[in-house]
């Protein structure tokens, strides 16, 4: 199983533990990634919000590298993926879009190949049978709740063809794991996405609703599998904290550090280290990891 | 708000221009508010995507290219997904969002602005994005300086900053399809 790879740009600052995560685990279970030669940005919803034919453009770069690789497209950040398989769709299907943007690009561009998310690839490509085998150490009596956050679930053209109103992908890989996945409302709730500079407080506001809820189902965890739903309930969980009065604590971890633990893969590739709500605390009471002492 | 449904009304150039722009018929919209139910943002706007829908159906440019929704919008798609229609709503806003390029007016209209632009500016120079050029342009460019700067000691402490700004190769191509977009698009 081999895949063209796009990190996008939050594998390089923010999300880079997610990034590292993921390439660790995909390489325990045999999967081969070959990064997109030359890569870049996929324009997110600047682009998107401001030039129809940008936003189609700038993935397409990186698509048409794929294409030549001649290799089917997967990626973690989930916004990258939306507008990654939105633009080969697109260009799939409207042969005059598809002109326009090869001239535009300089490239010969057809939309051949597909474009999955890294929960796909593990869920289905890899299969859960074959992820419960690898297993060592089960996250037994671990509460997680899986946050899929709004553009895994409800993007035009992007679905990963999952219950758009209650997706179960993440909670059927915290099931192989060995740990209990809630059964809670919230989550496709939208955590604010890319508001985070410009309306702060909306973000605020909304990612303390999905940390209340996950609070009151009593999850130990958050688990995600998004660059930007991680660091909106992460980095801004003191505010949302203020906001309510309440107290949460609760580690937002991507779903494929997780993994990493349950596999017993190496610490220092899994990165847990670099959440800002500490985790260790409870994954060290629910004895998946030595005591820890850790700022 | 008092609106005459004059032929005018219902026809208008705005009207046309947002629906060949964005590809969606605006008469399927029968104004169910389905969209704005589960807006997550709707508590904070004034006009919701249902009104801001019956604003452009009705012509009204001014109060549509200003109503605070679209800065509030987190592009969420809740609204999409629920539409009985399957009118692409977000696709409108997007739209909408770009009329106002060069108006720049309604509550947070600039800051948005400034932001797609300090993004945009980071990717056209470099190729990708990096988060310390993203937040420095946005600070600088929006006089807001201190946005923000309370999470930087976090990355630091987490060593979550990329640092140095990774250049692609082909960084001329890029340029020089931002420059073919902006020709064609001037027009």
């Amino acid at each position: 199983m081999k895949y063209a790879y796009y990190p996008g740009c939050s594998s390089e600052g923010s999300g880079a533990e997610y990034a590292r995560a993921s390439e660790a685990v995909l390489e325990a279970m045999g999967v081969e990634l070959e990064e997109i030669d030359d890569w870049i940005c996929c324009g997110a919803s600047p682009a998107h919000a401001t030039s129809h034919l940008l936003s189609i453009a700038l993935p397409a770069i990186s698509c048409a590298a794929a294409e030549k690789q001649s290799l089917d497209i997967m990626t973690c950040c989930a916004c990258c993926h939306s507008r990654l398989k939105q633009t080969n769709q697109q260009v799939k299907d409207d042969p005059k879009l598809r002109a326009q943007i090869s001239e535009i690009i300089e490239e010969d561009y057809k939309g051949s190949q597909n474009v999955l998310h890294i929960t796909e690839v593990l869920a289905r490509e890899v299969g859960l049978e074959a992820i419960k085998e690898r297993v060592r150490k089960p996250l037994k009596g671990l509460k997680v709740a899986c946050y899929y956050g709004c553009l895994m679930s409800r993007m035009p053209e992007a679905l990963l063809t999952d219950k758009s109103e209650y997706p179960m992908l993440l909670d059927n890989l915290m099931e192989a794991l060995g740990a209990e996945p809630l059964d809670w409302p919230f989550k496709t709730e939208c955590c604010g996405a890319a508001l985070t500079l410009t309306q702060t407080k909306t973000v605020i506001r909304l990612s303390a609703d999905v940390l209340h809820m996950a609070k009151q189902n009593g999850a130990d965890v958050l688990t995600v599998a998004c660059p930007l739903c991680q660091a909106n309930l992460d980095m801004y969980q003191g505010e949302a904290e203020k906001l309510l009065g309440e107290r949460f604590s609760i580690p937002v971890i991507y779903f494929v550090q997780l993994m990493g633990l349950a596999m017993d893969l190496d610490p220092k590739r899994i990165c847990l280290d670099k959440l800002i709500v500490d985790p260790f605390p409870i994954l060290a009471q629910k004895g998946f990891v030595d005591g820890a002492v850790y700022l | 708000m008092r609106t005459d449904l004059t032929d005018k009304a219902l026809h208008s150039e705005f009207r046309r221009k947002v629906e060949e722009l964005s590809g969606q018929n605006l008469s399927d919209c029968y104004q169910c508010g389905k969209c704005s139910g589960g807006c997550p943002v709707e508590p904070d706007v004034k006009v919701s995507p249902n009104r801001l829908i019956r604003m452009v159906q009705l012509g009204m440019e001014d109060e549509a290219l200003s109503s605070d929704s679209l800065w509030h919008c987190a592009g969420c798609c809740t609204c999409n997904g629920r539409c009985p229609m399957g009118i692409d709503i977000v696709r409108i806003k997007d739209v909408l969002r770009s009329l106002t390029k060069n108006i720049h007016y309604g509550k947070g209209s600039l800051e948005a602005w400034t932001f797609y632009e300090s993004f945009l500016d980071c990717v056209r120079n470099f190729g990708r994005l990096t988060e310390i050029g993203l937040m420095g342009g946005y600070n600088i460019n929006s006089g807001w300086i201190l946005t923000n700067v309370k999470k930087a000691p976090w990355f630091i402490i987490r060593n979550k900053l990329g640092i140095s700004p990774h250049t692609i190769k082909r960084i001329d191509r890029l340029q020089r399809v931002f420059k073919r977009i902006e020709e064609i698009e001037g027009k």
